[in-house]
C-alpha cells in the first residue's frame, strides 16, 4: 500500500495522520499476508488493531473539528461515513473476539480496510482541500 | 432501461478506478462472455425510485491486478483478503452511481456487496451488459434497473 504525495490535501495535521494511517494499515496488511503460520503473528496483529482503533478515533475527530473550522459544508455527510466506518470496525472486531480471532474474518477485515482508505482518502477527503483552497482558509496548522 | 442510468454507473466506475488505481476505463465493444467462470462475482442490489441489481464479473488476472495495485503486494490467488477488497471496490463503486443518480431525481438505496458462490452464475434475464476495457483488463457489469412509481 502506497502512500502517493497527490493524496496530501494540503492541511498539514490531516496529512501527516493519514500518511501514518497508510504506514500503519500497510504494515498490518504484510502481517496478515505474510506466510508466517497464523498464531505466531496474532500478537502483532492484535497489537496493531488496538492502535489503530485509538489512532482512527483521534484522526476522524481532528478531521471533523478542521471541517467545522472551515465551514465545510460537507461536515454531516463526512461524518456520517466516519460514524459507519466506525461501527463496522466495531462490528468486526467483536466478532474477532467471538471467534477467537477467526483467520478467515481477519482477511476479510483487511481486505476491506485496504480499500475503504484507498478511497476515504485518495477520494472523498480531497474534497475539504479543494472546498478549503476556494476559500483561500490557511493551510498550515499544527 | 434509460441511458443515463448506465451511464451513471459507467461513469462510478470510471472514476473510482481512475481514483483508487489510476488506471483507465472504456467501454469495450467486444462482448465476450457475461460473467467470468474463474474471476469473481459480485452483485449488489438498488432499492429506492430504481430497483435491481448489478452484478460485476472479474475475470482472475483483472481481480488479481486490482488488488495487486492497492497493496503493492504480489498476489497469486482469489482469496478471502481479495474478494473483500474487491468487494468494497463495488461497495464505493455502485455508491458512488447512487449519487451520480441524484442527478436525475432518482433515490435509490444499495445493499451490502454479496459475492456468487457459484462458479458460472447466470446473469439476469433481460439485464443490460456493460462491458469495460481498462488498463489492466476486462470487467464485465450486469445491470438490470427498473423504475417504481413514486
Amino acid at each position: 500500500m502506497m502512500w502517493k504525495e497527490k493524496y496530501k490535501i494540503g492541511v498539514e495535521l490531516i496529512d501527516r495522520q493519514h500518511e501514518e494511517l497508510f504506514r500503519r494499515v500497510s504494515d498490518f496488511i504484510g502481517t496478515v499476508r505474510s506466510e508466517v503460520p497464523w498464531e505466531e503473528k496474532l500478537s502483532k496483529i492484535k497489537e496493531t488493531l488496538e492502535f489503530m482503533k485509538d489512532y482512527v478515533i483521534t484522526h476522524f475527530r481532528d478531521e471533523e473539528e478542521y471541517q467545522a473550522k472551515i465551514n465545510y459544508p460537507g461536515l454531516e455527510k463526512h461524518k456520517q461515513i466516519h460514524d459507519d466506518f466506525k461501527a463496522e470496525v466495531a462490528e468486526f472486531v467483536q466478532l474477532f473476539e467471538e471467534t477467537g480471532f477467526d483467520e478467515d474474518l481477519v482477511q476479510r477485515f483487511s481486505g476491506k480496510l485496504l480499500a475503504w482508505l484507498i478511497n476515504h482518502v485518495a477520494g472523498i477527503d480531497q474534497k475539504i482541500g479543494e472546498f478549503a483552497k476556494k476559500q483561500e482558509v490557511p493551510h498550515h496548522e499544527s | 432501461m434509460k441511458a443515463e442510468y448506465i451511464n451513471s454507473i459507467y461513469q462510478a466506475a470510471q472514476d473510482v478506478f481512475k481514483i483508487m488505481l489510476d488506471v483507465g476505463t472504456q467501454k469495450d465493444d467486444v462482448i465476450t462472455h457475461e460473467v467470468t467462470d474463474d474471476g469473481a462475482n459480485i452483485t449488489i442490489k438498488l432499492q429506492g425510485d430504481l430497483s435491481g441489481t448489478i452484478l460485476f464479473s472479474f475475470p482472475k488476472e483483472t481481480a488479481l491486478e486490482v488488488v495487486k495495485i492497492m497493496s503493492g503486494m504480489e498476489m497469486d490467488k482469489l482469496d478471502s483478503f481479495i474478494i473483500s477488497a474487491l468487494s468494497e471496490v463495488v461497495n464505493i463503486i455502485c455508491g458512488n452511481a447512487a449519487t451520480n443518480l441524484q442527478k436525475y431525481n432518482k433515490h435509490v438505496d444499495i445493499t451490502p456487496p454479496e459475492v456468487l458462490e457459484d462458479p458460472a452464475p447466470k446473469a439476469a434475464d433481460n439485464c443490460e451488459l456493460l462491458p469495460l476495457k481498462t488498463d489492466i483488463g476486462a470487467v464485465k457489469l450486469n445491470i438490470k434497473l427498473d423504475e417504481n412509481d413514486k
